[in-house]
């Protein structure tokens, strides 16, 4: 068992290089990189200070062959694609991921800034979710075919059909905009310095919280749910739980001492993967309400071209991806003693 | 002679599916005395499974349900008791082994556990101690070797014919009155059923239970039963001891049964004799006798009307018109 993690951890290096490489190649190839950028912005702002000049001998006038050079070098450009992605590499084992081309400050700051942003909401997403899930999955399954089971699918698959942003636009519109219940975005109050108990800090922040959770968790409960209730339902047809009935345990504790635990497996099997998932964050959702999460921070230096941070979001997901997927098999293991690991 | 130790009379259970009411058993009556082995034979789904099921009261909820008759155990009709009593008896003074030892156990608790539960369960005064120690003594008195370590191995880590001896341990913790088998060996290959067979005769001549030992299987019936009640779509067709049952077969159900065992005094290659024609379905049963549309001895009054059981001699009952001429017929 423990010789079998230690070669998946062993394994994830490989993989890692190997997502790096692809992205970092693309990067290479995809057009508007950031000396585009720059040439791009130079001559803007070559157009506002000089008037009413424009033409197509602007680009080249903004910016010399000496300029562009330099800035080659500065971004590894002037080096076959594998040498300077094994000078990035070197880096990132000494965490340090570069420097960002559109705040320019290091990237590792900026990500370190944003992580536990889009943690706080993937954590508590999938706490509640599974919260929610489980029991209501188990309720579902014992009283299957019910007025509450038909209800509540409505309501689940409700949920699961409208997009997460709509739902969050939905909100927002009603909430915080039309009954101003809510704040309509922030991850926490311009006066948050000034709150003085870490107890009113954290007040502020889940009140802030609110509106974008019950959109991220309005389409994530509904494939846990129907999970739950599915599992449960085949292991209360299972002949095991009718052997713990005819042993004399009645049915309520044999659905919770002989069928739950069973039902849990296909549960496990999926809590890594969330991780993962969960914590990059939805960026449609970040971007309605303003959220400054990683979600966001990857998709915004994607269409700006800011590749040392598109490169940085990547290593940490793909970390966590990685990571996620041997939690995973972990769980599944302790839930189910058949699993064994060579 | 005494009272009986379980009577089942009238018994009608039906179950509701997509396509209507499905009456699987119908006026199903009989008894079984203390330390006797009573055999419920007839082949799938006439009702063997279900009967056992509805004396247990383990139909599937809410599709199978007890529409009439009753139970007597103790003077208590077990359909009418409360659920909690029906706790009691259940794996304590009737306990069940089931026809797949793969399925049955949890797959992920150990075996310890899932025979220390019974006790727990129906033995509250003992201790947790003296329950262990229970618990491996009757692994190891039902023949798992190394017993003790066993409490600690999960269910799929044995094989089928230990995992059905794990069935029989659990279900003999509390020295039940009644062990009922619902097809314990069909699973097994013929070796491990030879051995489990061979078990459950030991241990009823040890501790005098009953057992109700469900099967299709003739030649089991023949070498563990006392009486042998036959069962044909959800009815009792024929009811007799053993010996008058293989030497004197009175139903031409029974007949052809018997007559469908391979011989191996025939000569070779001799075709193998069957029934023809198929069970009727229970959506769509026939008014009159139910065998009639297989019986080579079909008449009219078959056709109209269903004969009721009648008695042959003693302890020897059939549902059939024409018995007088049939039983012990050449065949």
């Amino acid at each position: 068992m423990t010789q079998y993690f230690i070669r998946r951890l062993l394994l994830i290096i490989p993989t890692f290089i190997g997502i790096t490489i692809l992205v970092f190649v693309i990067t290479r190839f995809v057009p508007g990189g950031p000396i585009e950028q720059m040439i791009a912005e130079a001559q803007q702002a070559s157009q506002q200070t000089g008037g009413g000049l424009n033409g197509a001998g602007i680009g080249a006038s903004t910016l010399d062959a000496e300029q562009i050079r330099e800035l080659e070098i500065y971004y590894g450009f002037d080096k076959p694609v594998l040498v300077s992605y094994w000078q990035w590499l070197s880096k990132v084992v000494q965490f340090d991921l570069g420097v960002s081309s559109r705040y320019s400050e290091p990237v590792w700051d900026t990500i370190k800034e944003r992580l536990p942003i889009s943690a706080f909401y993937g954590i508590t997403t999938m706490l509640i979710t599974y919260f929610i899930s489980i029991p209501l999955g188990y309720w579902k399954a014992i009283k299957h075919n019910s007025h509450f089971d038909h209800v509540s699918s409505i309501v689940v698959f409700v949920g699961y059909a409208i997009p997460a942003y709509v739902v969050g636009i939905i909100l927002l519109v009603i909430f915080a905009s039309n009954l101003e219940w809510f704040p309509m975005g922030g991850f926490y109050s311009e006066d948050f310095e000034d709150l003085e108990t870490p107890w009113e800090q954290a007040v502020d922040v889940f009140y802030h919280a609110v509106l974008p959770l019950m959109a991220y968790v309005a389409g994530s409960f509904a494939v846990m749910t129907f999970m739950m209730k599915n599992a449960l339902m085949d292991n209360l047809a299972a002949e095991y739980v009718r052997t713990a009935i005819a042993k004399g345990i009645p049915f309520n504790q044999a659905v919770k001492h002989h069928a739950l635990r069973n039902s849990l497996i296909p549960i496990a099997t999926h809590f890594g993967n969330n991780i993962s998932v969960i914590i990059g964050g939805s960026f449609l959702i970040e971007k309605i309400f303003n959220i400054d999460g990683l979600g966001l921070l990857g998709y915004e230096s994607i269409v700006e071209r800011d590749y040392p941070i598109v490169l940085g979001v990547l290593v940490i997901s793909a970390i966590l991806q990685l990571f996620g997927n041997i939690l995973s098999d972990i769980c599944v293991a302790v839930v189910d003693p058949r699993v064994q690991f060579r | 002679m005494s009272e009986p130790l379980l009577q089942v009379n009238h018994l009608a259970t039906e179950f509701t599916t997509e396509h209507g009411i499905a009456r699987a058993l119908d006026d199903i009556s009989f008894h079984i005395n203390k330390g006797e082995t009573l055999g419920l034979v007839g082949e799938s789904g006439c009702g063997k499974s279900v009967t056992a099921l509805s004396i247990m009261r383990l139909l599937p909820k809410p599709i199978g349900n007890i529409v009439g008759g009753e139970v007597l155990f103790n003077d208590q009709d077990l359909t009418q008791l409360p659920a909690d009593e029906m706790h009691n008896i259940r794996g304590n003074r009737i306990a069940m082994v089931f026809q797949e030892p793969m399925t049955a156990l949890n797959p992920v608790y150990k075996i310890g556990r899932q025979l220390i539960e019974t006790l727990v369960l129906h033995e509250p005064e003992m201790t947790s101690s003296e329950i262990h120690q229970t618990s491996v003594n009757m692994l190891k008195r039902v023949g798992i070797p190394d017993p003790e370590n066993r409490m600690y191995e999960y269910p799929h880590q044995l094989s089928g014919g230990m995992r059905q001896r794990v069935m029989i341990a659990i279900a003999l913790l509390c020295k039940p009155d009644i062990l009922i088998a619902d097809e314990p060996t069909t699973a097994l290959d013929v070796t491990i059923q030879a051995q489990i067979l061979q078990l459950l005769q030991e241990i009823q001549q040890e501790n005098g239970m009953a057992i109700i030992f469900i099967t299709h299987d003739l030649g089991v019936i023949a070498q563990l039963c006392d009486r042998v009640v036959v069962m044909y779509a959800g009815r009792i067709i024929e009811q007799a001891d053993i010996y008058a049952l293989f030497d004197a077969p009175s139903h031409p159900y029974t007949q052809g049964l018997l007559k469908a065992i391979p011989g191996i005094d025939k000569p070779a290659k001799t075709p193998l004799s069957t029934i023809t024609g198929m069970v009727p379905s229970l959506f769509n049963l026939p008014s009159g006798c139910r065998f009639q549309n297989r019986c080579p001895y079909t008449e009219n009054r078959c056709i109209d009307s269903s004969p009721e059981l009648d008695q042959v001699k003693n302890d020897h009952w059939v549902r059939c018109y024409r018995h007088k001429e049939l039983t012990g017929a050449k065949i």
